[in-house]
């Protein structure tokens, strides 16, 4: 699994955002993309992800084992993403939204993935709560396997620890970092906080002339 | 609806002030009585369906207006039942200065506010053109449904069950109830009535009772309701034989006759039914039916009655509506209503007691649309026949 | 004490003009209800059961079909080009009488309608067919007014739902989130918006439920007759010179009311054995069938054209007085009807007099409570006003009629203008409610220390930033107000007369132009409200 973005600019109306990037994610690679608000790093992750809405533009590629995104509706691509929200559903118990992105099965086999990404996550026995009645950390648990169990081969995170206070923050990133590195998950990571990005990690950030260099 | 005692004391004390009330009306001092009248406002409450009748209200206020000083307001109501109920709370809840001073009405609706005191008079009689009705020819101006009138309301026009179409559809109208039948089974779906308690469906039904049973000695007669279900037996028969060739088969009927003129007139249906004579005639002058329109009645005689004037117990002009009253039948009243291009309504006058000038306003005209043969008129059974039939045909064909 | 004293004087206004006229109705009724012999009279009428299933039958299956439609438009145009004129549209829409666009359809479809009238010179047909439209065994005709009529109401609640900053981020955000787990538009909406959006809309369901189940002037223009729905018996049992008939028209509005409320409660058990069930099923995975938009479209272009047929036939039904079938126009066109309207404008202005009266009323109302009682008081009231717009209207009218007969107010402009308040005012606040509540109050800290005073800053600052709302709300209260039959029949007793009065009376009796020229002024009033609101409204934003 390799995430490549080629060429990628984005502009807004006459002005460009960003200026024709390139890059490849490896396999279980993190990238930190970093840049100050309105620089166009979120709306270069919903280009990736498809859902990129007026008047914002895109143009390039994004090739994801072999197949070129851009062409594929969002809903088929495969890229899982976490949000500065956990957006859970709040009509939906815990269980149900982890089973939200898995394909059909039969009940015990559904009732058994459910039962091991909470083992693993650390919630045992929490599938029949509801969303509100958790802790935010445990949201934050939630909301990641919830992305897992719909096997993505790329995960793009949009400042998915800014809402965090500082102690849950540093657990919640490691954890979230290991599961990805686990699973061989290519990920684009955007942030404005270096202290989200891995230690060692590759990290760009955009300039004012919309262009990504490495920092 | 239960009466609290203050209810009661408060009518009382409404019974109590009616002595009160000026008696001019009942006296010969008519001049005395129409200066009183001067300036009163007469809430005059007139179901307000048809724009040739509110028209004539209309001109009959301008009339009063400058002939007496009395202004003339029409209260336009749906249903006279309105009326009664309305007339019969304000009593009730003591209110001496009533809302209605002159109501049309007749039928069910009199019976109830006779029977509980809700009118004024007698005061018809006494009104100086009372001399031209015609009560020996038109013996409904003083029995309204089996019901005397006792001078509680004073005769206005004249109605007769009517049936009309249009002449270049119709070869041969069906002129009894078996006609009817075979001509509804010829043109399947195109032939109905309202549906009772609609007044005029109702009338439809009690008409073809009158021509399925052999001895109609006892329809005058408060009706008993261990006998009505066995002498009812024929009209149902007639109806269940009847009602496979209505429109819809018989499963639907139009609300009213209103409706039915309608579907009439959109070519929807083959025939429609009138408690007015002259309205056939009246809606082809209009050009709101052919010109072909042909009307008819039934050989042996349709159903007939009177509609009439009454003052309510509790009106605040009570010398205002009997001079309304008293010049509605006034013959240029009369003949006026009776014009086919105004209203077309019947007069309640009889031709015999009109000076020559007077019978001038009368126009007699064969014009399309009027009757040409005209059948005797049948009294209306007695009330108590009403509730009874509607709940019965409601039973056999309403679910 | 100084604040209890303030949120009773807040209240004081509300409970004389609006609460007790409320509460004094439904006390009266229900001591009307307590004579025995009545309840016997409509146990053993013949047509209660059949009406009472055609009443409740015709209710859900027009609240039904409208949900599923309003919600097929909205999933298939929201967020799309069409949406912004779509949720205005539909705006324009729902301020069209119910009886007006009744009595027009009517017209469209009969057997010798324009439809008809159309298919009939194409293939040549000499007699109407016999086709069974209005007035159909099963009210669908009734179903398909209500539907088109609730359809525009229950877009422009989800429209304005969707329109909330805090709900729209939050579905975008879930949008997003589906879709990253594999999840199409359609399955989005299924899955995650309607069961949101649903429970939020509650209250408007119930009213459109209950409406559909006791209407009274649009059963009488449309619906079948034998049996009629419950209400029309109802209806005429309360309009009967008979007083016996009276009381088993009370008890049969309690009867109509009692099962109403039985089944809502019946169907919120069902809800909460149900709705778990129903959503194992839709966690069963993903589905990437995406939203119907064409079909969506093509819904919304149907509302257009049916919604400008119904105008567009009664302008020429109202200038035309012969109009025999088969003519796609009328033989003769004449300006009678509308000169009639013009000799004898006392309903227009009556309607028109009653609507500002009781909107601006209900409006003064409404302010007064919101800047003097806090805000926890509000859900209090707001049962009330649920109360006053979900109950049947043949039952809170007759309540009040019988209460209103003990003051003597029946027969008056007060008594009437009193019952239109009571869901005049109960709109109006619902409409306010939101908007006035979610102002911020620092602006008055920041006007204050601007140097204005407290007059001022409510004057240009509070109302100037309220005033959408506002319009909103009078728009919403004249349309109310313009639509009563039911109370102003009863309560006006033929003294007063008003447009829906003069239109269904003449749908009982008569000239079908002059019935057009009020069913068309009947929506040009509320119409043109709507439009001034919309107008005005948005040059402050």
């Amino acid at each position: 699994m390799t995430l490549l973005l080629e060429n990628i600019s984005l502009t807004i109306g006459d002005v460009l955002l960003v200026k024709s990037f390139t890059i490849t994610i490896e396999a279980g690679e993190i990238v930190t993309l970093m840049g100050p608000s309105g620089s166009g790093k979120s709306s270069l992750l919903a280009y990736i992800a498809g859902d990129l809405t007026h008047p914002m533009y895109g143009n390039g590629h994004a090739t994801l084992d072999g197949v070129d995104l851009i062409y594929v509706p969002a809903e088929r691509r495969q890229v899982g993403r976490l949000f500065q929200d956990d957006l859970l559903f709040p009509h939906l118990t815990v269980g149900e939204n982890l089973l939200f992105g898995v394909g059909r099965g039969s009940l015990k086999k559904r009732q058994h993935l459910v039962a091991e990404a909470l083992a693993s996550a650390q919630l045992d026995g929490l599938e029949n709560r509801m969303p509100d009645t958790l802790s935010n950390g445990q949201k934050a648990r939630v909301a990641l396997f919830r992305a897992l169990m719909a096997k993505p081969h790329a995960m793009l995170l949009d400042e998915p620890f800014s809402k965090l206070d500082a102690e849950l923050r540093h657990t919640i990133r490691n954890y979230v970092f290991a599961h990805l590195r686990e699973r061989n998950i290519p990920t684009l990571l955007v942030t404005h906080d270096r202290e989200d990005a891995p230690a060692g990690g590759r990290i760009f950030r955009i300039n004012n002339k919309g262009e990504l260099l490495l920092a | 609806m239960k009466l609290s005692r203050r209810d009661l004391v408060k009518a009382a004390g409404a019974a109590a002030l009616l002595p009160l009330f000026p008696k001019a009306g009942f006296a010969a001092d008519w001049a005395a009585l129409e200066a009183q009248a001067k300036g009163q406002t007469v809430y005059f409450n007139a179901w307000a369906g048809s724009e040739p009748i509110n028209a004539y209200i209309a001109w009959a206020a301008e009339q009063v207006k400058v002939r007496y000083g009395v202004t003339l307001e029409h209260v336009k109501i749906a249903d006279t039942a309105e009326v009664v109920r309305r007339v019969r709370d304000e009593v009730k809840a003591g209110k001496v200065e009533g809302s209605a001073d002159l109501v049309w009405i007749n039928g069910e609706n009199f019976r109830a506010m006779k029977a509980e005191k809700l009118l004024f008079g007698p005061f018809a009689n006494e009104l100086p053109n009372f001399k031209y009705v015609d009560t020996e020819g038109k013996p409904t101006t003083l029995v309204d449904f089996a019901e005397a009138t006792d001078g509680l309301e004073s005769p206005w026009g004249m109605a007769q069950l009517t049936f009309f179409g249009d002449g270049a559809k119709i070869s041969a109208p069906p002129k009894s109830m078996d006609e009817l039948v075979a001509f509804a089974k010829a043109n399947p779906g195109r032939v109905t009535y309202p549906a009772p308690p609609d007044f005029h469906g109702t009338t439809f039904v009690k008409q073809a009772l009158y021509e399925s049973i052999t001895d109609q000695s006892f329809l005058p007669l408060p009706a008993d309701k261990v006998e009505f279900h066995r002498a009812v037996a024929p009209l149902f028969d007639l109806l269940d034989s009847l009602h496979p060739h209505l429109w819809r088969e018989g499963q639907q009927f139009p609300q009213s006759q209103a409706q039915l003129k309608q579907m009439l007139a959109d070519g929807e249906l083959l025939m429609a039914l009138t408690f007015n004579p002259n309205e056939p005639a009246n809606l082809a002058a209009s050009r709101e039916l052919p010109q072909s329109t042909v009307a008819w009645q039934h050989r042996a005689g349709t159903i007939g009655n009177t509609h009439f004037v009454a003052i309510p117990i509790n009106s605040k002009a009570m010398a205002g509506a009997q001079v309304v009253a008293n010049f509605l039948l006034l013959p240029e009243a009369q003949g006026r209503k009776a014009d086919l291009k105004i209203w077309g309504d019947p007069t309640v006058l009889a031709a015999a007691k009109l000076s020559a000038d007077e019978a001038k306003f009368f126009a007699t005209s064969v014009v399309p649309g009027s009757v040409t043969e005209p059948a005797p008129a049948l009294p209306e059974p007695h009330g108590s026949w009403v509730p009874l039939l509607e709940t019965a045909w409601l039973e056999s064909y309403g679910t | 004490m100084k604040k209890i004293l303030n949120s009773f004087a807040g209240f004081l206004p509300l409970g004389v003009l609006w609460l007790s006229p409320l509460l004094a109705g439904l006390l009266a009724v229900l001591y009307g209800g307590l004579d025995g012999a009545a309840w016997l009279a409509l146990f053993e009428h013949p047509q209660l059961w059949p009406a009472l299933v055609l009443s409740i039958g015709t209710g859900t299956l027009s609240l039904i079909i409208s949900a599923l439609l309003a919600f097929w438009i909205v999933a298939g145009l929201y967020g799309g080009k069409l949406w912004a004129d779509c949720s205005s549209l539909m705006g324009g829409f729902l301020s069209l009488p119910h009886l007006a666009f009744a009595i027009g359809l009517g017209f469209l479809v009969t057997p010798s309608g324009f439809i008809a009238r159309v298919m009939g010179s194409l293939a040549g047909w000499a007699v109407p067919p016999q086709w069974v439209t209005t007035q159909d065994p099963y009210g669908l005709s009734l179903v398909a007014v209500l539907v088109l009529k609730e359809v525009p109401f229950l877009i422009w609640l989800i429209s304005a739902l969707l329109a909330r900053p805090d709900i729209s981020q939050m579905l975008k955000g879930h949008f997003r989130v589906s879709q990253s787990l594999g999840h199409g538009g359609a399955s989005v909406w299924l899955r995650v918006f309607i069961p949101q959006i649903l429970p939020r809309l509650k209250w408007p369901l119930l009213i459109v439920w209950f409406y559909g189940a006791s209407v009274v002037d649009v059963a009488l223009a449309i619906g079948p007759t034998q049996p009629p729905p419950l209400s029309v018996i109802i209806w005429a049992d309360l309009n009967n010179a008979d007083p016996a008939i009276n009381a088993r028209g009370t008890a049969g509005a309690l009867f109509l009311t009692t099962a109403l409320v039985g089944l809502a409660l019946v169907w919120m058990v069902l809800k909460k054995i149900a709705v778990p069930t129903i959503w194992k099923f839709f966690t069963r995975g993903p589905s990437r069938r995406r939203t119907p938009k064409i079909t969506s479209g093509m819904l919304l272009l149907f509302f257009c054209a049916v919604y400008a047929m119904v105008f567009v036939v009664l302008c020429v039904m109202s200038i035309g007085t012969l109009w025999p079938y088969p003519n796609l126009f009328p033989t003769e066109i004449r300006w009678t009807a509308w000169q009639q309207f013009v000799l004898s404008p006392a309903p227009f202005l009556n309607s028109l007099s009653l609507a500002f009266a009781s909107t601006l009323a209900a409006l003064g109302l409404a302010v007064f409570w919101l800047e003097t009682v806090p805000e926890k008081l509000d859900a209090a009231l707001l049962v009330f006003a649920i109360m006053a717009i979900a109950l049947p209207s043949l039952l809170i009218a007759d309540g009040q009629y019988l209460a209103f007969l003990r003051l003597g107010l029946n027969g008056t402009w007060l008594g009437v203008f009193l019952a239109h308040l009571t869901p005049v005012f109960a709109y109006v606040f619902i409409v306010l409610k939101g908007p006035y509540r979610a102002f911020d109050p620092r602006y008055r800290s920041v006007s204050l220390g601007l140097n204005a005073d407290n007059y001022r800053f409510w004057s240009v600052v509070k109302l100037g930033m309220m005033k959408p709302a506002l319009a909103a709300a009078a728009a919403v209260g004249i349309g109310v107000s313009i639509a009563q039959y039911v109370p102003t029949q009863l309560i006006a007793s033929g003294r007063l007369t008003t447009l829906p009065i003069e239109a269904v009376t003449l749908a009982s009796g008569g000239s079908r132009p002059l019935m057009a020229v009020f069913a068309l002024m009947l929506a040009v009033v509320p119409a043109l409200a709507f439009l001034l609101a919309a107008r005005f409204g948005r040059k402050s934003l």
